[in-house]
């Protein structure tokens, strides 16, 4: 059906879709639940959409497939505006048609770029108000090859009552781009990374006595008594949160890790944070100023089925992390620092199974990272996700990995 | 069949449109957002103006899926057998004088159409989700001591609730429909409180919003929402002053940690604008 391509569409911007949802999308559509555009805007959200943080990446594949807009990943005002391909497509186009300088990148205030992007977005957005007839580009890139519509499908359609806004209305605002998988921790999104650490298993004892099940098991017995124990519904389980707090880059994510942890608290048996700086030697601390010293010894004596999260960029001197004495900051040499730290950094992970290090530095740049080398090095010790949403969806479920 | 809300009930047309597809559908519909945004309040308006019946479950995390639906009162049947009936007019041997309905099972047995509402989904554990999964996919369960389906006679509509205290599971949210309610915008906001004070001073009601938006945007650990709002108002307009940026009378209506109490007056949200 013509729809196909817009389900393909989907999938491609990374919303799951399954067999089944199509198969009910088009029932629901042969039931006319769709008559316009913006009806089929929100019934193919309904159908497809199935968790909040893939509603941005939905509103995009529909912007792009039916309004030929295609909406960087980005929101606008972030300047990782410039690191996608529909920024560099359109800068591209601009200079060959003469309306930026050649080196626009290097010659012009990046604000004022980022500006005329956007201004060019709600131009192409611009187009498609107002009327009833609309015609999609089937996909073609909008940037450059302007009223280019070849291949579009056409649908006509009545505008809705009741005073519905239009789909297209309802994409620009980018409601939900906080949301997605992608983009990083901040206070927005919060919740939706504190749902993730919830779902934390328990891993406590069975010690609570499951009466009905007793009842059952005995009675089958003929009477004989049977006890049958059940593990409490709660999270038992300790966590360990291991936190860089060296450089002024680390500082926002130290703030947001620990509101999140604070949050859950209620649902630890015991929770712990320490400071590190850089990445660890003989010592942690106890306190965000580095005075009050735990030796990394006491630390490895927990119990191995804490779970241990450490936060860090991971990024430093080689030096710092391969060679015995290779601390930088006076407050870590001692007598006893005659280890390299990458093997402290291995005992650690020996001694604890689970175990994450989350890395505020997008995934997408660890390999360009100034700290790649020790990027690269760490990585190969601990499981290492980035302090996306789904960075901390994966940690979990790495961390309740049996 | 259309449900177009109430005199007493904001509805945003968006999610009316939802609302009406998922009936449709005859899909569950579940309803996650924030504290606030009239999750649970939208099945009471359903079931107000389709004129359908509600059955409500409010979830706990002790739930296990099967006392949703019944419930064998094992003692008094106990009791009748040793004692008697009497005049109850109940019957030892008849297991059905001894059933106690739950929520699901008085909505599949009723005659007429239901609204059966689940709230806060999220508080029960996962594997109580799966449980009540087919149950609901089905319309029917069977109970256990007399190997005996009890079938909806109607669908249900289906009304879930989440406040997203962790996440649900892959084939739960796969059956469902499912629908993000944002936080009300500002001109949303204004129908909301229009419908709860219909005379409110303009001028009040515009600095209130004001202050409201921007509180909410400075990343307290609980920020304002629908509620609070509503509950400041009643008390500003009780008292009738009009608030203003700098001194806000009875902030403790709207913050309700003492943490964002107490960073409130030394000058602003302190962990405030990370991003």
């Amino acid at each position: 059906m013509f729809l196909d391509g817009f389900i393909l569409r989907l999938r491609e911007y990374g919303v799951p879709v399954s067999m089944t949802d199509a198969v009910d999308f088009y029932k629901g559509m042969e039931r006319g639940l769709a008559p316009d555009l913006d009806s089929l805007f929100l019934f193919a959200r309904l159908s497809f959409v199935r968790r909040v943080e893939h509603m941005d990446a939905y509103e995009r594949a529909f912007a792009f497939h039916f309004y030929g807009l295609d909406l960087p990943r980005v929101a606008e005002g972030d300047p990782e505006l410039f690191n996608t391909p529909q920024f560099r497509e359109w800068l591209k186009e601009a200079v060959r048609k003469g309306e930026l300088p050649p080196h626009a990148l290097w010659t012009l205030p990046p604000d004022e770029l980022m500006k005329r992007f956007w201004d060019t977005v709600r131009k192409q957005a611009e187009a498609h108000h107002g009327g009833s007839r609309w015609v999609g580009t089937g996909g073609n890139s909008p940037f450059g090859h302007s009223g280019n519509a070849s291949g579009g499908v056409r649908v006509f359609g009545e505008h809705r009552e009741g005073g519905r806004r239009s789909a297209l209305k309802v994409i620009e605002d980018r409601r939900y781009i906080e949301y997605s998988d992608d983009t990083s921790l901040k206070s927005a999104n919060l919740s939706q990374a504190l749902a993730s650490l919830k779902s934390l298993k328990p891993s406590g004892p069975r010690d609570e006595l499951d009466l009905d099940a007793t009842i059952y098991q005995s009675a089958r017995n003929g009477g004989e008594i049977d006890l049958v124990f059940r593990r409490a519904m709660l999270d038992k389980i300790e966590v360990v949160l291991l936190i860089d707090n060296g450089g002024t880059s680390m500082l926002p994510h130290v703030a947001l890790t620990r509101l999140l942890f604070a949050k859950v608290r209620d649902r630890f048996k015991r929770h712990d944070t320490y400071f590190f700086h850089n990445t660890i030697y003989g010592s942690v601390y106890k306190d965000a100023r580095r005075f009050e010293a735990i030796p990394t010894a006491r630390l490895l004596q927990r119990s191995p089925e804490t779970r241990l999260l450490i936060l860090g960029d991971a990024s430093m001197a080689p030096e710092e992390l391969l060679y015995p004495g290779g601390a930088i900051a006076w407050d870590a040499w001692g007598a006893e620092d005659k280890e390299s730290s990458l093997r402290r950094l291995e005992k650690l992970r020996d001694r604890f199974r689970h175990a994450v290090w989350l890395n505020p530095i997008p995934k997408e740049a660890w390999r360009e990272a100034y700290g790649r080398t020790t990027i690269k090095k760490i990585g190969e010790v601990f499981r290492m996700e980035d302090l996306t949403l789904g960075g901390i969806k994966r940690a979990v479920e790495h961390l309740n990995r049996k | 069949m259309e449900f177009l809300g109430t005199e007493r009930y904001y509805l945003d047309p968006e999610l009316g449109a939802i609302v009406n597809m998922a009936i449709a559908m005859e899909k569950p519909l579940l309803l996650t957002g924030e504290a606030g945004t009239g999750k649970t309040q939208l099945a009471f308006e359903i079931s107000r103006s389709l004129e359908l019946p509600i059955e409500t479950l409010r979830c706990k995390s002790t739930i296990k899926g099967e006392e949703a639906c019944y419930v064998q009162d094992t003692v008094l049947r106990l009791n009748d057998a040793r004692f008697g009936t009497s005049e109850t007019g109940r019957e030892v041997n008849n297991f059905f004088d001894y059933v106690i309905w739950g929520p699901i099972g008085r909505a599949f047995r009723a005659d007429e159409r239901v609204v059966l509402l689940i709230d806060e989904i999220d508080k029960t554990e996962s594997d109580v989700q799966d449980n009540l999964l087919d149950v609901l996919e089905d319309c029917e369960f069977t109970i256990r001591e007399v190997n005996q389906v009890i079938r909806a006679k109607t669908r249900p509509v289906i009304i879930l609730t989440s406040n997203a205290k962790r996440e649900l599971s892959d084939p739960f949210l796969r059956r469902c429909y499912c629908h993000h309610i944002a936080f009300p915008t500002p001109e949303q906001m204004r129908e909301i409180v229009n419908l709860h004070f219909p005379d409110l001073d303009r001028g009040l009601l515009d600095a209130a919003l004001g202050i409201f938006y921007e509180l909410r945007g400075r990343g307290y650990e609980k920020p304002p929402a629908t509620s609070e709002l509503l509950n400041w108002l009643g008390a500003l307009n009780h008292a009738r002053v009009t608030p203003d940026r700098l001194n806000i009378p009875y902030v403790g209506t709207l913050l309700k940690r003492t943490e964002d109490i107490l960073s409130y007056r030394n000058g602003g949200g302190k962990r405030a604008r990370v991003n």
